[in-house]
């Protein structure tokens, strides 16, 4: 309690005073934006869908975007095929505990990352000197290197992408898009060879609306 | 095999005029020459100049025969407009319907034509580089190909010095496989980059930005087949055939019930005379013509009488699409054959976005509900819904054409649908599954 009445209202109005002539301080959230360091990409993280399985679809568009090359992943492509890369995985949740025990020196259960096969590059480096190198003919060293070898080795990939300096995420994702490329051995798989799968379908297409005409049609 | 269609005698024929003088081997120049291929470099060449040629092409008329029917003259004109050390001329032969025959049958019937053409609009653009691009599956054909160029360099209608103008254009076959989406544009040119084939945004086009960046022409190879042509007939005399707003000729890939086959008709014929260039229906009930291939629309039997061009297609929620015309009768279900095209399109998709990779496949799970008589109440409405979005949030023509087998099917055939979607009925009897739900037996056909 003070001796002289009312000087409790005073102190406190005089707070009020000289906050309102203060520099104000206040940041016009979301008006204003904040200040973001240029290489910032926001946090990695990998959603899952309301049946709890990951949303992530394989896609390789993050891997092919993100700049240091930092974002990998395994799984199911959109083909079908099961393939899980080599790439340091560390960014991703799932892959955390991994890397962990495979950087304190102990084996890793997962297969998945297993280190690829050694191949013999020779025939490799013949094709990419052929080539000059040059990433801008990256199908026909992709299609070369498959008739060579069969199909396309991780190793042969990572030689590919250290010899042009084509991202190896890049690589990836342009030999999974074409039908004609494979990553299997011919005598690991039994997928169809190359490019059979691509006229296979195409056929089926063809005798699939056949077949809903109802009729004898024939190409 | 592909076989020619015999059309009527008094339709005009620009792409196949030469195909029987030469029949005896397509690929052999001198017989080419004697019938009159390199005529139109020749005049482009000697009366036109560079700039000159666009302008015969562009009173033409032509559009582009590669589906969209974008106006050529316009296109070669932005490519020609674009500032550039570099130009490219992008002949796009890969014909990626697998239904449709039409472009690799014309290059296998007068490659001088295409060949020809190309040159003539690499010359009316700047364009030093030219490129055939094919499909690799018939390794014959490609190197056919080559060997037709080869021979047209040396006799001087291509190379370092073009029918004597001092212009340089290369040409060069560039073989490419392994995806559906090549066929479209910046997919191709991705492809020739030696990139992932997935699309590119457009605007900027090719024609400002395409092959490395630099301006580039991506033309069909009928497009360009007819260049030479109008480039000795000129522009009007193009510009009288057809129709007005599609004028000129086109292949159509026809496919009904009593076979297939190639024809050139003249843009603006009825559809009505498609069928019966077809085989007819042999006394059954058209009941649909599936117009544009893979990604086309239905168009009912009463509706025969719109013509075959660009616009009018288009108006009735069908596009002309790969050029493939199917007919089908009272015996197919247009659910059935939707959900297949669909499945198609999903299949095909490239995955790079989501209405690409997630909107197509959620399109085709209706069209299999619909099919095996499990449909969900919502599904009606969720088809038109998810048919919309999916089209308005496409990034490439694929995905917002993909939606016309539905959406063409709930417009013109809506009680068939309502039949799957709410009663689980067929009544064509071709859903079997439903049919035998629903106590008809599955034999009707
Ligand atoms: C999914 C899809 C497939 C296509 N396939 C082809 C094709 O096989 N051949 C073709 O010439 N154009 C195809 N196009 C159209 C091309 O993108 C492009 O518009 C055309 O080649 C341009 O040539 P034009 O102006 O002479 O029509 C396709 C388009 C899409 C969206
Ligand atoms: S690969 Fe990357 S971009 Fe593609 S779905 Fe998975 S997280 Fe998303
Ligand atoms: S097909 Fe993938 S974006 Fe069009």
């Amino acid at each position: 309690m003070s001796l002289i009445p009312g000087l409790g209202i005073v102190r406190g109005m005089g707070v009020t005073l000289s906050k309102f002539f203060a520099p104000k301080a206040t940041i016009m959230y979301p008006e204003q934006p904040a200040d973001v360091a240029p290489k910032y990409r926001g946090r990695l993280q990998l959603l899952y869908d309301e049946w709890g399985t990951l949303k992530c679809e394989t896609c390789f568009q993050c891997a092919q975007a993100c700049p240091i090359e930092c974002i990998d992943m395994g799984g199911i492509d959109t083909k079908g095929r099961f393939h899980v890369h080599w790439g340091p995985p560390e960014t991703y949740g799932e892959r955390r505990e991994e890397s962990a025990i495979r950087r304190s020196g102990r084996t890793v259960a997962d297969p998945g990352f297993a280190h690829f096969e050694e191949i013999d590059l020779a025939a490799l480096d013949e094709i990419l000197a052929a080539h000059d190198y040059d990433p801008k003919d990256t199908l026909a060293i992709l299609e070369e290197t498959q008739a060579e070898y069969g199909y396309l080795p991780v190793a042969a990939l990572k030689h590919i992408s250290r010899m042009t300096g084509a991202w190896y995420a890049m690589l990836y994702g342009t030999a999974s898009y074409y039908r004609h490329l494979r990553f299997e051995p011919p005598s690991v798989t039994t997928a169809p060879r190359a490019g059979e799968a691509h006229r296979a379908d195409e056929a089926a297409y063809r005798s699939a609306l056949d077949a809903a005409l109802g009729g004898a049609a024939s190409a | 095999m592909t076989t020619f269609l015999a059309t009527p005698r008094d339709w005009p024929q620009v792409l196949l005029g030469r195909r029987e003088a030469i029949a005896a081997d397509p690929f052999d120049l001198d017989a080419g020459v004697r019938a009159g291929a390199f005529e139109g470099l020749r005049r482009a060449v000697r009366d036109l100049g560079a700039t000159g040629t666009i302008a015969p092409v562009a009173a033409s008329g032509l559009r582009g025969r590669g589906g969209a029917g974008f106006p050529t003259g316009e296109k070669w004109r932005a490519a020609a407009a674009q500032p550039a050390t570099q130009r490219y001329v992008v002949a796009n032969g890969y014909g990626a319907d697998p239904a449709t025959q039409t472009d690799q049958a014309l290059l296998l019937a007068d490659p001088w034509s295409v060949i020809e053409g190309l040159v003539i609009a690499a010359f009316a653009v700047g364009a030093t580089e030219a490129i055939l691009a094919v499909r690799n599956d018939d390794p014959a054909l490609v190197t056919k190909l080559e060997g037709a160029v080869l021979a047209a360099e040396e006799a001087g209608f291509a190379g370092d010095d073009v029918a004597g103008s001092g212009h340089r254009v290369t040409v060069t076959v560039r073989p490419v496989q392994g995806a559906y989406m090549l066929g479209e544009e910046t997919v191709l040119l991705k492809a020739l980059e030696g990139k992932r084939g997935q699309p590119d945004q457009r605007p900027p086009y090719p024609a400002e930005r395409g092959l490395f960046d630099r301006p580039t022409v991506v033309n069909n190879v009928q497009t360009l087949a007819a260049v030479p042509w109008i480039a000795s007939h000129g522009g009007e005399a193009f510009a009288a055939i057809g129709s007005k707003s599609s004028p000129g000729t086109i292949l159509v890939q026809l496919r009904g019930p009593a076979g297939a086959g190639i024809a050139e008709v003249p843009l603006g014929t009825p559809l009505r005379d498609l069928v019966q260039l077809a085989g007819g229906t042999g006394g059954r009930a058209v009941k649909a013509v599936l117009v544009g291939g893979p990604t086309g629309g239905f168009l009912p039997g009463d509706l025969l009488d719109t013509a075959y061009e660009f616009d009018a297609l288009r108006e009735q929620g069908a596009h002309i699409g790969s050029g493939s015309v199917v007919v089908a009768d009272d015996r197919s279900c247009i659910v059935d054959l939707a959900r297949l095209l669909t499945r198609f399109s999903a299949d095909n998709a490239c995955g790079k976005t989501i209405p690409c990779r997630i909107g197509l496949k959620r399109l085709d799970e209706i069209g299999d509900r619909a099919s095996s008589g499990r449909p969900k109440p919502t599904d009606p409405q969720l088809l038109d819904d998810l048919a919309h979005d999916v089209a308005a949030s496409a990034l490439c023509d694929h995905e917002r054409l993909a939606t016309l087998a539905f959406t063409s099917a709930m417009r013109h055939f809506r009680p068939e649908v309502d039949d799957h979607l709410l009663r689980s009925t067929c009544p064509a009897g071709v859903c079997t599954p439903i049919a035998v739900g629903a106590g008809t037996a599955p034999g009707s056909r």
